[in-house]
């Protein structure tokens, strides 16, 4: 029965980035504020620890695609042969399958060889689509078509707006993280007469970093499990928009096959990519509970074996 | 006294959840008139296609007249068809002539080879593509309607306000049901 359920996943997105934000300024609020209260300096760390996570919040939120789109190499789409001509217009219809006006814009990744691609921007109006010159080469009609719903459906479901809070919290508990560390060394160490406290808040302080060191592990954890569970959702989103599960299958298929990495990529940016560009070891293991715990994508013959009906090891063997 | 803020209280969630569901159904029933525009566009958009096809067609001689005046006429009757059913006839049939036309065109290596025609053909492609996917938005769009106000306790708001169920874009010739499986790719 849960056909079209964009609208559902977007509301659900957007109501868990509200959470996200309201949770991180409470809690970077009420670390700055229990450092006050222990200092005597209210409000002084309670207002920048405040300031911190706004400035997070901002950069996270209003940044373009523009940082993204920059750091890969990636140039506006121009219409100038029939492949690049084909995939405007495959934009063109797939938003119309999944109600959303608009069409994305489209940008390249000129001269790689590779086949990939990635969607980015956080609000549907200035969402884009960036594909590798590699996937316009080797990718036909019906594959393409896979791979760019795929893309449209993280950006139907704010998959960014989602993921980019939640690694902007991830930065901001760094940052509390530092902060505990070096203040450790202004605490007086002897002769004043805070004397007595001075151990208790070394205690306090230790127990910040120790805390926020969890913290940040913890949270990168959550983003790797939220980033690959996104990708088996964004396929079956594909799946719903193109009712053709053959298409994105082989395009897989197609990726899995194509040795190579894209040089421009980075760990910043290679979450945001239907297959990982930087093809980590990682990402491509059968795995145990541990590797699986630090991969960004799940693994391509696992994806398949979704699309196809086939199990995971047969998948697996056909592509070796 | 608690009994009294107990029922207020009651009462005040029921009339959220009564506006909400009523905003809810309109918001679906615009959804779903916006997608009826979208195939109404995206059919006009093919009329205006189907001259170009025929004249870069025209110019292979011994190319079948037969299949050409089929997608003619099977145009000028969906152009002038005015009622919805009648509509949704006349555009199975010009579905249909199309793809007769493309299997017909298969045979001329030639012609299939010229960038005109390979750009007519991605042209067209593109239009079918807009066409079966806004039909399939429209569907959804209906499906999700028509359940949200058959189902409990939707269809006590749903009632109240006469909505009724909308009507799916049915696909008149069993053929047509099948995904289209016109092969060109690349």
């Amino acid at each position: 029965m849960a056909v079209f359920s964009f609208y559902e996943e977007q509301r659900r997105n957007i109501a868990k980035s509200y959470l996200l934000i309201i949770l991180f300024t409470v809690v970077m609020g009420a670390f700055g504020f229990i450092i006050d209260y222990l200092f005597e300096t209210m409000p002084w760390f309670t207002l920048i620890f405040l300031g911190i996570a706004l400035i997070q919040v901002l950069v996270a939120t209003l940044a373009g695609p523009s940082v993204v789109l920059s750091s890969v190499g990636a140039k506006p789409l121009e219409m100038g042969n029939l492949e690049q001509k084909q995939l405007s217009n495959i934009i063109q219809e797939l938003s119309i399958a999944g109600g959303m006006a608009p069409p994305p814009k489209i940008y390249h990744i000129p001269g790689d060889p590779t086949i990939n691609a990635f969607a980015t921007g956080l609000r549907p109006q200035d969402a884009v689509i960036c594909v590798t010159d590699g996937l316009l080469d080797a990718l036909d009609r019906e594959e393409t078509q896979g791979v760019v719903a795929h893309e449209l459906s993280h950006i139907q479901n704010r998959d960014m707006l989602y993921m980019t809070l939640l690694s902007a919290l991830i930065g901001a508990v760094v940052i509390v993280q530092l902060f505990a560390l070096r203040a450790m060394i202004f605490v007086p160490s002897g002769g004043s007469r805070r004397d007595s406290n001075s151990g208790g808040i070394i205690i306090f302080l230790l127990a910040v970093a120790g805390l926020a060191t969890v913290f940040a592990l913890f949270g990168r954890i959550v983003l790797f499990a939220v980033s690959r569970q996104r990708e088996y959702l964004a396929d079956a989103h594909s799946v719903e928009l193109t009712r053709n599960p053959a298409g994105l299958a082989s395009a897989l298929r197609k990726i899995a096959q194509t040795p190579g990495r894209i040089r421009t990529a980075s760990v910043a940016t290679a979450h945001l990519f239907i297959s990982d560009p930087l093809r980590r070891a990682v990402n491509e293991q059968e795995g145990g509970f541990f590797t699986n715990l630090f991969a960004t994508h799940p693994p391509l013959f696992s994806r398949i074996a979704r699309l196809e009906g086939k199990s995971p090891q047969q998948i697996h063997r056909e592509l070796e | 006294m608690v009994a009294v803020w107990i029922i207020l209280g009651v009462i005040v969630i029921i009339v959220i959840w009564f506006i909400a569901s009523y905003n809810g159904f309109i918001s679906l029933k615009k959804r779903i008139e916006n997608a009826w525009a979208q195939i109404d566009v995206q059919l006009k958009r093919r009329y205006d296609l189907i001259p170009n096809l025929i004249n870069t067609v025209k110019g292979y001689k011994d190319f079948e007249q037969e299949t050409l005046t089929k997608v003619i006429q099977a145009r000028a009757a969906a152009v002038n068809a005015t009622t919805i059913p009648d509509k949704i006839q006349a555009e199975g049939v010009l579905t249909q002539a199309l793809r007769g036309l493309l299997a017909v065109a298969e045979a001329y290596p030639d012609l299939k080879a010229t960038q005109e025609f390979m750009q007519l053909m991605e042209e067209l492609r593109n239009t079918e593509n807009l066409i079966s996917f806004s039909r399939q938005f429209y569907n959804d769009s209906v499906m999700t309607f028509n359940t949200r106000i058959a189902m409990f306790p939707g269809n006590i708001v749903a009632g109240m306000f006469a909505f009724k169920a909308a009507t799916f874009f049915e696909v008149a010739d069993a053929a047509e049901r099948q995904a289209p499986k016109v092969d060109f790719s690349k």
